[in-house]
Parts: structure tokens; C-alpha cells; sequence
């Protein structure tokens, strides 16, 4: 009788996929994965809210958990052994740049470059912003609805953020992410879509709104939320904000099998960094892919199944028809 | 190892008739699409414009793992004149045109493993995998331009095999 399983090796694997989802700061809620439920989606189209940040490179884990020997008798013998410390750290490099992997890499805000209001004075994370248009009804992710004169604002093959007015209020900002923590009151009614997440790429203009080449983060526009144009993204070495969101991370093998590292909590440990990576040994000093790299401490659930503090998951799927 | 080399020529037949159905080529009678292995063909005394030849070369067995693994290396050559319409002069886009399909053609970089010795073919219990292409240099030789990318193909032996 034929042999319906074989034994396997090691996984090969090419390279890692990285996602993202936003913590619920207000509430503290991590976004959950679960590998027996969503361990098979297609690593184009993750289940949501999870965010594709592509393929990444020198994807490297560390674990800082310190444990510790409680001795006994003379002389002193390990009796057993006690988890003093729970820590981890992952670093990585992101292949490309976009809003998410730049705020993903940097330690602080990441903001929005929000188009200038004609002759506003010049700021270093942004002038005074052009004043922000209203969508109308009708709006979904993709189409943004817009009074003919508002539309004719904007071009194809921009940018847009889409957010509430700032009010004077403190707290967590920025929707569906929160975006900065504002301490005090500020004056800037354009703050939150300063630090929104909530941004797109404009495909199409028409007399009836813009068509957006992906769908907004936040999905159809909320009541009270406003959009204005985006000329690019600008981060700051300091500040007191630390994002955090949960991580995962995808290693599939040759044969189809999965390996999967849930971070529950992850918080950029590190200031904006990039690395240099020449594009061939002739460029060692000449073209060379500037690459965000990304390091990130991994903070601790309490695990409902048993009560135990953790910081990673790491699951495996094995291949079909292979020996476990 | 020849199930897996099979399979790896079968996954780029299928895949190149679906990325350009244009280019075939005649073939012992049977108009097929336009790659094949010069092993499994009378020796040729040129290699044909305008298709694909799959050459296998080197060989590398591990056998230190739970299942032994096979490496094979594999040449892909092609080479072109170009079209009698455009008197030759399009052969640098048409060896462009086929430097793209041989891209296309390695992605995804795997396909199941089947014994083609059955008919129909047999699914086996692994899979094939191989890496990224590496292009030569063109050769230009008179009007002819050709080209070889190198694929390394690995495979698990499985029972039987």
C-alpha cells in the first residue's frame, strides 16, 4: 500500500510577510489572530483588520526573558527554576515606503504633510493647511463624494486624509488608529488629520468626488469627518507618543506549511532609522535601496485560556500529507 | 528526482500557454507550446529560435534530513532573430519579451509534485520548489541574440522514488 504521508524536513522558506492592526488604545484591546480559524488565508488578502506591509527582510526575533535558578541545600543545587522578567523584541526591515511602514518605523506621531493654505508660513511638520472640504452622503471606502467646487480641489494621483475636526479635546486622536496622544489642549483644527491613518491614494477625480485606488482604513466616512490633500508624510525625532499595535508575522514553507509569530502588543523601541542596502556589489558606494527598519518591544497579555503573561505566539500549520 | 524534473517542466508548459499563447512550436508533428527539454528530444543541431529549451545540468543530494532532498539545476536557454516582419530588427524586443515570460513562468515558485509515468498523472505527497531565475549576459551571435537563466529546482524524494 502506498505511503499517504512523508516525513519532513525543516521548513524552507523564502522570505516574511508582515501585517499589522492598530491596538485599541481607549480600550486596550489588542487584535486577536487566531491560527485554527484564519491560519489558511491568502497572504495577499488578510483577514481584517489586518494590514498587508508586504514582504520584509532581516526579520529577526529576541527573546530578553530572564529566568532564574531558586537554589537549595548546602551546597546550593537548583531546587527549580522562576521567569523573573517577560521580554521580547523584534526587528525588521520593511521593503517599501508607505504611511504604515514609516510610522511603523518611527518611535513617535507619524504625520500627515497636509497640503498648504495659499501663502500660509512655513512649519516644519506642515504650514497651515488649505481648509478641509465636507464629504457628502453617498460616500463609501472608495468614492468620496464631493460638491463639484470642493472636487475640482483635488487631483489624481494624490493624497488624502480623511478625519474629524480637532476640538480642544485630550487623549487618544485619530481614527480608526489612534494617531497621537494630545496631552493639552492645541489650536490646530487640523491636528487629527494631521496624525490620521486614515489616508489614500487618489485614483480618479470627477465633478462628483474622487475615486480612491484602495479603500480608506476607516471605511465609509464618518459623520463629522472631513478631507483634505496630503503632499507626503513627516515624522520628528522626539516626543513623548509610543504607537502600538499588534503583529504578525508569516513564514511559508516550501511544501505549504505555515509558521506564524503573533505579537498581541508590539511598541516601536527605537527612533526613525533606515539601513542602506547597495543594490549589487558594483554599487557598494553608488545606488543603494534605502530600507525603514523597524525595531519594536513586545509588551504582555494575560492569556484568558490559563491566566499566563505572555508576549508571542508562535504557531505552525504542517505542510499536507506531512508526518507530525 | 525525474518526477520532480517533470513536474517542473509541466508547471512551465501550463504556464506559459496561459501567459503567451502565441508561442508555440512544431513538434514531431503536434503544435505544442513553445518550451521543451532538449533530453527528451532528438539532439538538436541548433537550438530553435523563439522557444524555450530546458537543459538540466548539476546534481546535489542531501541525505541528512528526515526526507532526502534533491537539487537540480536547470538552463533555460532561448534566443531570437526577431521577426521576418520587422527584418530582424525587433530581436531585442522579443528576446525582452521572452526574458518576461521566463519571470512569469518561475512565479509561484513551486508546483505540486506528480508522477507522470501514470496515466492520468498521479499526485505525490510533496512538492516541487525552485529559486529565483538567474539571467546570463546576451550572446550575440550574427543576428541571433540568446540567452540562459539558471533555476536551482529541489524536490523530496518520496517512497518509491
Amino acid at each position: 500500500m502506498a505511503m499517504t504521508w512523508f516525513s519532513a524536513p525543516a521548513p524552507v522558506a523564502r522570505r516574511v510577510r508582515g501585517y499589522f492592526a492598530p491596538v485599541n488604545r481607549s480600550a486596550q484591546a489588542p487584535v486577536l489572530f487566531d491560527p485554527s480559524e484564519q491560519g489558511g488565508f491568502c497572504l495577499n488578502t488578510p483577514p481584517s483588520p489586518w494590514i498587508d506591509l508586504g514582504w520584509i527582510q532581516e526579520f529577526t526575533r529576541k527573546a530578553g526573558s530572564r529566568t532564574a535558578a531558586v537554589l537549595t541545600g548546602i551546597p546550593a543545587g537548583t531546587l527549580e527554576q522562576v521567569r523573573e522578567t517577560l521580554e521580547a523584541q523584534v526587528s525588521l526591515e520593511f521593503l517599501s515606503w508607505t504611511k504604515l511602514t514609516m510610522a511603523l518605523a518611527t518611535g513617535s506621531q507619524h504625520m500627515n504633510l497636509l497640503a498648504p493654505a495659499s501663502g500660509a508660513s512655513a512649519a516644519a511638520d506642515g504650514a497651515q493647511a488649505a481648509p478641509a472640504v465636507i464629504p457628502q452622503s453617498g460616500s463609501t471606502a472608495t468614492f468620496i463624494a464631493l460638491a463639484a467646487a470642493d472636487a475640482a480641489r483635488f487631483t489624481a494621483n494624490s493624497i488624502v486624509a480623511m478625519d474629524a475636526d480637532y476640538t480642544g479635546q485630550t487623549g487618544f486622536v485619530g481614527s480608526p488608529v489612534s494617531g497621537a496622544y494630545v496631552r493639552q489642549a492645541l489650536t490646530d483644527v487640523d491636528y487629527i488629520r494631521r496624525v490620521t491613518y486614515n489616508v489614500a491614494f487618489v485614483s480618479q477625480v470627477s465633478t462628483t468626488g474622487l475615486t480612491l485606488a484602495d479603500p480608506l482604513p476607516g471605511g465609509v466616512p464618518a459623520t463629522g469627518a472631513k478631507l483634505q490633500a496630503a503632499t507626503g508624510f513627516v515624522d520628528r525625532e522626539g516626543g513623548s507618543f509610543y504607537q502600538e499595535w499588534s503583529g504578525l508575522f508569516v513564514m511559508e514553507g516550501s511544501q505549504g506549511e505555515r509558521i506564524f509569530y503573533y505579537y498581541p502588543r508590539l511598541q516601536t523601541m527605537v527612533s526613525a532609522q533606515e539601513s542602506v542596502l547597495p543594490l549589487d556589489d558594483k554599487n557598494k558606494e553608488g545606488l543603494a535601496r534605502i530600507l525603514l527598519k523597524g525595531q519594536f518591544l513586545a509588551l504582555p497579555v494575560t492569556d484568558p485560556l490559563d491566566g499566563e503573561r505572555v508576549v508571542c505566539y508562535r504557531s505552525f500549520l504542517p505542510a499536507a500529507n506531512a508526518l507530525i | 528526482m525525474q518526477n520532480a524534473k517533470d513536474s517542473f517542466y509541466m508547471a512551465l508548459r501550463t504556464r506559459l500557454a496561459s501567459i503567451n499563447p502565441e508561442r508555440t512550436i512544431l513538434l514531431r508533428g503536434a503544435v505544442r507550446p513553445g518550451i521543451l527539454v532538449e533530453e527528451a528530444e532528438a539532439p538538436f543541431s541548433q537550438l530553435p529560435n523563439d522557444v524555450f529549451v530546458l537543459r538540466w545540468l548539476g546534481l546535489g543530494v542531501d541525505l541528512n534530513l528526515a526526507s532526502t532532498m534533491v537539487a537540480e539545476q536547470c538552463e533555460i536557454l532561448y534566443q531570437t532573430c526577431g521577426t521576418q516582419s520587422f527584418g530582424g530588427l525587433d530581436r531585442g524586443r522579443q528576446l525582452s519579451e521572452m526574458d518576461e515570460e521566463v519571470t512569469a513562468m518561475a512565479q509561484p515558485f513551486y508546483t505540486p509534485k506528480l508522477n507522470y509515468t501514470a496515466t492520468p498523472p498521479a499526485a505525490m505527497l510533496t512538492k516541487v520548489f525552485w529559486d529565483e531565475p538567474r539571467f546570463s549576459p546576451i550572446v550575440t551571435q550574427r543576428d541571433r541574440l540568446s540567452r540562459s537563466a539558471n533555476l536551482m529546482v529541489y524536490s523530496y524524494q518520496e517512497q518509491g522514488e
